[in-house]
């Protein structure tokens, strides 16, 4: 079942912000409250929710927002009904704590928010909500019930393993791992009758195709983007003068680029694996993944034969309607524009690049963000207490034209990319994000992160800071005072000190937050997948029996 | 030496690395070397009552300095070896101002004993001191107090200093140490904890901790860079350039303060106004910022914990655990008290690593193989299981997913390595399974450049992680409280209860100082 992570960000009147976090406080307490199991109220109120969580970020810069981060299972409308059942009392004392919105929106926040309102909140709720920029989720496609109730069979087999009379023979001992299956998989059809059920799909074929059909628009009309330069030439162009104008072009920008490509004095980072770099591919990884060169090399040029096919196609109609020549007359001159235009993508895109790593030389970082000790002491008060952990953080992007075109390309691109290629649960070499977004907020002013991993915060900034400081440097190095980027990939979230720091300075404290499953890790929930998966079987073949006894 | 354990033979030895000049004379020898040679040990604990207008003289230090020097790591093996630590409070009761200990690293600062880390580490939870601490909370610390009073845990006992003693008999340390306790008396310098510690080799020239196991067998083995003339820190023993070890290099800044570290940036340490006294104790502009010197080069932090260990515990648990599992698995011959120990462990009793096919065999030193990987060897951890404690120390590439992020996942966790320097205490048990109600355990010492990032992050992470590995609700079986322990095997894996088997008695959080920033702590500066 697909899944939906979205957030509501509103202004709040500075003078109601400390009101509005002791009521987020009272909130908490209640669904903590002893002698109920704790959060289930929330848990069965709404019940497609994974993680929930409300922050207040105060920042010298703007006043105080509050946001509510969701992620649940399904479209949005059955869980705002179910917000609103269970938590419109709640929330709309809340609302009075915020500003009321200038736009177009003030009328429904004036009939949520007057004395004695009885208007579902929300309806305000839903038209102040923003899609995430990028986005992850782990265990993609495990809807939350079946999460829960994997977990139930997952400690029933421990029972049913654990020998309950310690002299009794054990009827799991002395047999093979087929028959192991057999004999658990009668056990617990008893007890859970849906194993004699095919498992719905994780993602169905549909979602598939649609996430590689963005994917691919993305790719095309990045092509298309950077070709017009060319394009415009073209027509007008003999091509052995457009070969030598677009090599020259290119060569000048290589020497700038060569010039630059080091990194300031003592601002180098380099690390040997984790990167987004021509190092991270490898023959060793599996022909399947786009890590191993010749994968990586058919797949390219698979994508470039195709976008010539479609760009000829479709830019013929207009050859035609701007030229008067017939449509078999304008495929070739189109084709010849179109190809002329990838040509001189050989200067456009390290170009651009150039005028990056202009811009990078020139970029002061914060290496020291100042803290207040108390916030953090509130932030560490609240973690460590379960399998996982919530940040939610806050920046100020940098300004300038090309930044923001490549930051918000690079986060569709980013976006579009792990939802292509994320879906076996895992980030890469991380393991351990549930939910995680980012999204722009305030007109792309300010940047959003919100996560919902395992362990530790220090151990998630270090996954990032060693496994994926490539992808992380991309998506947030345009933060105001991220640690010095090189070529928006490069360094960055390689300082790990000075990043964990940045980090650290522009998060909030996360005053309510809700897990659906305290005891789970990403890990976890994937190895009871494959423990139900392997007896929903009738029965496994010798090599599969023993793959799949591994887990129990 | 410092490449290899603390408690292994000198016979045979590997190849070690050590520093170079200028930073041999300037680091306390323990960074380089456990001192092997010196079997007898004495920890002293010190506490000051000295009046507070002595502070900032440095007077019991000098006193210190004479009656027990503190070894550098450039000499020859001595008969004799010293090494000093301080706690945040015996910082500030030798004199530095607020400004300068506000400049050393938070979790030194706030203490093992800070309200969230007591539960990060596993020790306390909503104000319940856990299983494997003893009963009614550690017995010292350095109190440091707390920022919200109702936060605070005090110990009955305040430590300012750890004294290490080093000598190649007990009677000649117990003598030493009587010296350095009638010495530092006048000063209002108190010995008010010691334990004896020891590091006896048996015939086969294997140093064993309590329960009987081959100790301190993987250690990091730091680098510098012999390119860069500031880089090139280190060396190996015979004098050659020392390369990357390709599974336990680590950068010299992993365990010295003011040298590149795993972030590629000089590992940050405390620092002193560049005023006369500083310049007499001849502390290093290298790394300071303008206007300062360098108190923390060539220094490190000093993980100081005392586990107890109950040994008979131990193993009548795993008799008890052997004999359960063969009642009601006659098939199950192998599974004694014995098997089961190496398997939590994790090697075998004399340090070889389990591995799928029998034991790893031994290097061409004729030592316990320690270049290895689990993802090739053991991927599955049928050999070495994967929640037993050597994997969860150390996982190695063990984490990685598939073979081609093994080498990924290695870089990754020897971001998080730490420097062993303990040493057992209390006398060998007669008989394991007879509890002779003695006190005996382990004085664990680690050192590290960044304690969040290494040592708090193994304990966290990886020791006490209910869900490390992909295994469920279960944490470290030796170091752990009482739990369950999973022992992967064809077809089926097995799970054993184990007891609480060690518990912290005391431990903090310490500053090694160089040998010039202990000038500077001994000067006196009114």
């Amino acid at each position: 079942m697909p899944q939906t992570i979205l957030s509501v960000v509103l202004d709040v009147d500075p003078h109601s912000a400390r009101h509005l976090s002791d009521l987020i406080e009272a909130f908490k307490r209640q669904q903590e409250e002893e002698g109920t199991e704790t959060y289930g109220r929330l848990k069965d109120g709404v019940p497609s929710l994974h993680f929930l969580s409300m922050s207040v970020f105060q920042g010298a810069h703007y006043d105080p927002i509050f946001v509510i981060e969701a992620n649940f299972d399904g479209p949005p409308a059955a869980f705002w009904g179910h917000v609103e059942a269970t938590l419109a009392d709640r929330l709309r004392p809340m609302l009075r704590c915020c500003k009321r919105p200038a736009d177009n929106d003030g009328l429904a926040y004036d009939a949520v928010t007057k004395p004695d309102s009885r208007a579902p909140v929300v309806s305000y709720l839903q038209r102040r909500t923003l899609r995430p920029s990028v986005f992850h989720q782990g265990n993609r496609g495990l809807e939350r019930d079946r999460i829960l109730r994997e977990r139930d069979l997952f400690l029933t087999i421990r029972d049913e393993l654990a020998q309950a009379s310690p002299t009794a023979p054990d009827p799991y001992r002395a047999i093979p791992a087929e028959q192991i299956h057999v004999r658990l998989r009668n056990a617990m059809l008893r007890l859970f009758p849906w194993l004699a059920e095919p498992a719905p799909p994780r993602i169905s074929w549909i979602e598939r195709a649609a996430d590689s059909c963005r994917l691919l628009a993305f790719l095309f009309a990045t092509f298309l983007c950077l070709s017009i330069p060319g394009m415009a030439v073209a027509p007008v162009t003999p091509a052995w003068r457009f070969a030598v104008l677009t090599a020259v072009l290119a060569g000048l920008v290589a020497i700038g680029l060569w010039s630059m490509h080091r990194a300031r004095d003592g601002e180098g980072v380099p690390t040997r694996s984790g990167g987004l770099t021509p190092a991270s591919l490898s023959v060793k990884n599996r022909l399947t993944s786009f890590a191993h060169p010749v994968t990586l090399v058919a797949g390219l040029l698979l994508v470039v034969a195709l976008y010539v096919v479609v760009a000829t196609v479709i830019g013929s109609v207009f050859t035609m309607l701007i030229t008067g020549l017939s449509y078999p007359d304008s495929v070739w001159p189109t084709a010849r524009v179109v190809l002329l235009g990838l040509a001189s993508i050989a200067f456009t895109a390290p170009a651009i690049v150039l005028w990056l790593r202009w811009l990078e030389r020139r970029d002061s970082s914060h290496d020291e963000p100042p803290v207040d000790n108390e916030l953090l002491r509130e932030m560490a008060r609240r973690e460590d207490w379960i399998a996982q952990n919530h940040m939610g953080s806050v920046v100020l992007v940098k300004p300038g034209v090309l930044r923001t075109i490549l930051f918000r390309a690079g986060h569709l691109g980013l976006g579009l990319l792990l939802r292509a290629i994320a879906t076996d649960g895992y980030l890469g070499s991380m393991r351990t994000v549930h939910f995680a977004h980012w999204a722009f907020i305030n007109n792309g002013s300010r940047l959003m992160f919100f996560s919902n991993f395992d362990h530790s915060w220090g151990s998630y900034l270090d996954d990032f800071i060693e496994k994926a400081h490539g992808g992380l440097t991309l998506a947030w190095g345009s933060g105001v005072g991220f640690p010095p980027t090189r070529f928006l990939v490069l360094d960055g979230a390689s300082h790990g000190r000075k990043f964990k720091a940045w980090a650290r300075h522009s998060m909030a404290v996360s005053r309510f937050w809700f897990s659906a499953y305290r005891d789970l890790t990403v890990d976890q929930i994937e190895r009871n997948t494959r423990i139900a998966e392997g007896l929903r079987k009738t029965t496994l073949n010798p090599q599969e029996a023993t793959a799949w006894a591994r887990d129990l | 030496m410092g490449a290899r354990s603390v408690t292994a033979s000198p016979v045979k030895e590997r190849p070690s690395w050590r520093l170079k000049p200028p930073h041999d004379q300037q680091t306390q020898g323990i960074v380089v070397s456990g001192f092997s040679w010196l079997p007898a040990g004495k920890a002293l604990f010190l506490h000051c009552d000295g009046l507070e207008t002595d502070a900032g003289r440095g007077l019991w230090l000098q006193t210190l300095m004479k009656v027990a020097p503190v070894t550098a790591s450039d000499g020859k093996p001595e008969k004799r070896a010293a090494a000093i630590a301080f706690t945040w409070t015996g910082l500030q009761k030798a004199g530095l101002s607020p400004e300068v200990l506000a400049t050393f690293a938070a979790p030194f600062r706030e203490g093992m004993y800070q309200d969230d880390r007591l539960r990060r580490l596993g020790d306390k939870l909503k104000d319940k001191w856990q299983e494997p601490v003893i009963d009614g909370g550690p017995l010292w610390s350095g109190n440091i107090p707390a920022e919200d009073e109702l936060r605070q845990v005090t110990t009955r006992t305040t430590v300012h200093a750890l004294l290490l003693l080093y000598g190649e008999t007990v009677a000649d340390v117990q003598v030493w140490g009587e010296e350095v306790g009638l010495a530092l008396a006048p000063h209002g310098m108190k010995i008010v904890h010691q334990l004896a510690l020891d590091l006896q080799f048996d015939e086969a020239g294997i140093g064993r901790e309590h329960f009987g196991f081959a100790d301190g067998m993987s250690q990091p083995i730091p680098f510098g860079d012999p390119d860069v003339a500031s880089e090139d820190t280190v060396v190996l023993s015979d004098g050659r350039p020392a390369p990357r070890d390709e599974w336990h290099g680590v950068p010299l800044g992993e365990i010295l303060l003011g040298h590149t570290n795993a972030h590629a940036e000089k590992a940050p340490g405390p620092v002193v106004r560049d005023d006369k006294f500083a310049r007499a104790a001849q502390l290093s502009p290298q790394g300071a910022p303008e206007g300062f010197l360098n108190l923390g080069l060539n220094g490190s932090y000093m993980v100081v914990r005392e586990l107890r260990q109950y040994v008979a515990r131990f193993w009548q648990s795993l008799e008890d655990n052997a004999a359960r599992i063969r009642a009601h698995d006659p098939s199950a011959t192998h599974v004694t008290a014995d098997w089961l120990a190496e398997r939590i462990v994790g090697r075998n009793i004399d340090g070889h690593l389990l591995s799928p096919s029998g034991l790893l065999a031994a290097d061409e030193h004729k030592q316990p193989q320690n270049a290895f990987g689990f993802a090739e060897l053991d991927p599955h951890g049928h050999g070495c299981p994967l929640g037993s404690h050597v994997r969860r120390a150390n996982p190695r590439d063990g984490l990685a997913r598939d073979y081609a992020s093994a080498p990924a996942l290695l870089d990754s966790v020897n971001n998080h390595r730490i420097l062993r320097r303990g040493r057992k205490y209390g006398a060998t048990a007669t008989d394991r399974r007879t509890d002779d109600g003695a006190e005996r355990g382990l004085l664990f010492i680690c050192l590290n450049a960044d304690i969040a990032r290494q040592f708090e992050f193994i304990q966290q992470t990886w020791l006490l992680n209910k869900n490390f590995a992909t295994l469920y609700d279960e944490t470290d079986p030796l170091m752990g409280p009482k739990g369950r322990f999973t022992i992967p095997e064809q077809p089926l894996r097995r799970i054993v209860d184990v007891q609480t088997f060690i518990q912290l008695a005391g431990g903090e959080y310490f500053f090694l100082p160089s040998l010039p920033a202990l000038r500077y702590l001994s000067s006196s500066r009114d």
